[in-house]
Parts: C-alpha cells; sequence; structure tokens
C-alpha cells in the first residue's frame, strides 16, 4: 500500500512537471536579446519575430506591435556582433533596427557610453563624433514623460562587469545630456567639480549627479573641444528614415 | 540585298521570343506546389536548397499532416525541427502564421511566410540555444 501511495506521488510529480512545461507560455521577442539566465543565458541572435517560453522585463523591453523589443545593451550579456557606441539618452527607430512597417519610436535611457548593435537612421537627431553617436534633436515629450520611470534601467547594468565603450571626446553642442532643463527634480550634486577642462574655447564639466531615485550620471559640455574615443566603432545594420515618436 | 548579319539577328530575337513564351506561365501563377517529398523546381525545394548552399544541414523533408496547410513537410535543418508549407496565395500564408507559432510550442521558435511559403522553426531539441540557426533560416527565404 505503501510503495502505491510514493509511486503515485511519483507519478503526480512527473505529470505535474512536465504539464507546467507543456504549459509554458510563449512570449514573442523581435530583435537581438539576452537569454534568461534560466534558460542558459546568453544573447538570442534571432531579429525578425519570434517567440521564447520567457518573460520580458518591463525597463529593458518595449512593445513594438505585440512583441518584446530590447532597447539595452546586448555587449553586456555577451553579444559579439557588430556594435555601435552612443552615449547618452537616445531615441531608437524600432521599425528601422527590425524592418517592418510599425512606426515606433522608443527611448534608450541608459546613461554614459553604452553599445547597441544597430547605428541610428541618417540625419540631424544624431551627431557622430569620433566613433559615438550623440542625440542632439529636442527631445520629444513622450520620453520626457517615460524618463522618470524607465530610467531606472541604469541600476541593471551599473552593476553589469563587462567592456564597456569608453568615450571622453567632447560632446556635441546640443547634445541630450548636457541639458539641464531635463535634469530632474531634486538634483544632488555628490562628487561636484569632478573634473573641469577648459580646452581651446570650451569647458567640460563631468559630474556624479544623483536624483533620490533613481540616479543618473549627468554630462555636461559647453563648446568645443579636442579629444579622442574608445571602444564600439561600427560596421552593420541600422539607417532609415524617422518615424513618428511614441507614446506610452 | 539583305544583310546576312541582320536577318541573323532578327532570327535570333525571333528565337529568344518564342523561348520566353515558354518560360511564361498564365496570368495566375500561383507559387509553386511542394511536388511531393524529393520534387525538385518547387518553391518548397529552393528553400531546402537555399539553405544546404549557405551551409546549413537540412534532413530529408517528409510529407507532414497539420490542420494549417494541406501541402506540408517538415523534418530538421541543424537539429532545429521546421516545417514548410506551401499555400496558393501569400495572404493564405500570412494567415497561416499564428498556426505556424502554435506548432513550435512551449519553446524557442518562429515562424514567418514569403511568396506563399509559411516556415516554423522549433528549437525543441536546445540545439539552438543563441537561435544563430534559426535567424539564418529566416534570412534565406526568398
Amino acid at each position: 500500500m505503501r510503495s502505491i501511495s510514493i509511486l503515485g506521488i511519483v507519478l503526480a510529480v512527473v505529470i505535474g512537471s512536465s504539464t507546467a512545461y507543456a504549459d509554458r507560455k510563449q512570449v514573442r521577442y523581435v530583435g537581438i536579446h539576452p537569454v534568461a539566465k534560466s534558460e542558459g543565458g546568453g544573447i538570442c541572435y534571432i531579429e525578425g519575430p519570434h517567440v521564447h517560453v520567457f518573460g520580458a522585463d518591463k525597463v529593458q523591453y518595449r512593445d513594438h506591435a505585440g512583441a518584446n523589443y530590447f532597447v539595452g545593451d546586448p555587449v553586456a550579456y555577451g553579444y559579439d556582433g557588430p556594435k555601435f557606441t552612443y552615449k547618452g539618452h537616445h531615441p531608437i527607430h524600432v521599425n528601422v533596427v527590425v524592418g517592418d512597417d510599425n512606426d515606433d519610436v522608443e527611448y534608450c535611457y541608459l546613461d554614459g557610453p553604452h553599445f547597441h548593435y544597430f547605428a541610428p537612421p541618417e540625419g540631424p537627431e544624431f551627431r557622430i563624433v569620433g566613433d559615438a553617436y550623440f542625440y542632439v534633436a529636442e527631445p520629444p515629450a513622450a520620453y520626457v514623460d517615460a524618463r522618470p520611470a524607465m530610467i531606472s534601467i541604469n541600476a541593471v547594468y551599473r552593476p553589469l562587469v563587462y567592456t564597456r565603450p569608453v568615450v571622453t571626446i567632447e560632446a556635441p553642442i546640443g547634445w541630450i545630456g548636457a541639458r539641464v532643463d531635463l535634469g530632474g527634480p531634486a538634483v544632488v550634486v555628490e562628487r561636484p567639480g569632478a573634473a573641469v577642462i577648459v580646452p581651446s574655447g570650451g569647458i567640460r564639466v563631468d559630474a556624479e549627479v544623483r536624483i533620490p531615485m533613481p540616479s543618473v550620471h549627468v554630462d555636461i559640455g559647453i563648446g568645443s573641444g579636442p579629444v579622442f574615443i574608445g571602444g564600439g566603432g561600427g560596421e552593420g545594420r541600422g539607417h532609415g528614415k524617422h518615424k513618428k515618436h511614441k507614446r506610452r | 540585298m539583305r544583310h546576312p548579319i541582320l536577318l541573323t539577328m532578327i532570327a535570333g530575337l525571333a528565337g529568344l521570343v518564342a523561348i520566353a513564351g515558354l518560360g511564361c506561365g498564365k496570368a495566375d501563377d500561383k507559387p509553386a506546389s511542394g511536388g511531393g517529398a524529393g520534387g525538385s523546381g518547387t518553391a518548397r525545394d529552393a528553400l531546402v536548397e537555399a539553405w544546404k548552399k549557405a551551409g546549413l544541414t537540412p534532413s530529408p523533408m517528409t510529407p507532414a499532416t497539420v490542420s494549417f496547410g494541406k501541402d506540408c513537410q517538415s523534418g530538421t535543418v541543424n537539429n532545429v525541427d521546421v516545417i514548410v508549407c506551401v499555400y496558393p496565395s501569400d495572404a493564405d500564408a500570412k494567415a497561416a502564421e499564428q498556426a505556424g507559432l502554435e506548432w513550435v510550442g512551449s519553446t524557442t521558435g518562429a515562424a514567418w511566410s514569403k511568396g506563399g511559403v509559411l516556415v516554423s522553426a522549433a528549437d525543441r531539441r536546445k540545439t539552438d540555444p543563441s537561435g544563430r540557426t534559426i535567424n539564418q533560416l529566416m534570412k534565406l527565404s526568398p
């Protein structure tokens, strides 16, 4: 009798677990993105629409026509394909990246230098200085509105250890990272005046700035100046026409 | 007297027109049918051939009975399960994409259509954790 009970329990566990597997719901993705640690980690290189049976968070992913689109830095998760260096926040023309007709502009809120696997569309909203892309256009309300919530993506990346791009070149005039009007409430400077360089005709101030929650790194650059850039580079994808902005 | 070279050119041109006429189908051309396992010259065969040329290793495709298509064959490519269904029109193939995703089941996969051909790929054996094979399959679709 006891052995029958044990057999029953074992069968229940086996059947239960297989049912749980069979019931794992498909989650839609589009574009390259990290694979959940529970599924082995690493990167999924499927560029078109596809499905997995693991979920996506709401900070590193945005909805694109019902699919999860990754807006973070794939290099942090082991991506080894062509990559492009960006500095600071910027829009992502998702439909251009994934190559469909669903107009969609999302925003990357990663502070400082980071990578993406695509270049931005050609046009006036980005300036490439050295090898890095800087967003220099007037940010739309959609960007500003979502900023307080989405900027928390930096808390995800701060502890990640990987080779980040190094950008020491002067930011171009109009760069979003120098916009004090987008700084948010109650800014507290923790390390004021960490670096003040006065190159020929320009001023550059780097400071670690923290708002109550979450924290951000703000680079303030005025004027022009010399210098260099490292990391990144790029060949590959990207470019295309500008699309409408999506408000969330 | 007519120039012999001119006559030769006219004859050649007429021949080309005749050959082109033979090659043209009716205006209501449909996507090529699968033509059965091992058939040649079909959309499905062309697809499998493209996969081979790209260095992938497709298994022989065998007829498959599924609810979302009458002309379907399945097999594997680099141990990723695939099913390729041929439909009378692009719209029919497009309409079957959701069913193609359901065929994938509880694993990583994709379903896409082009030119009246639906392809579903499912990594049921977990042999493509980076998705590179599925990505290649997608990109090689005609």
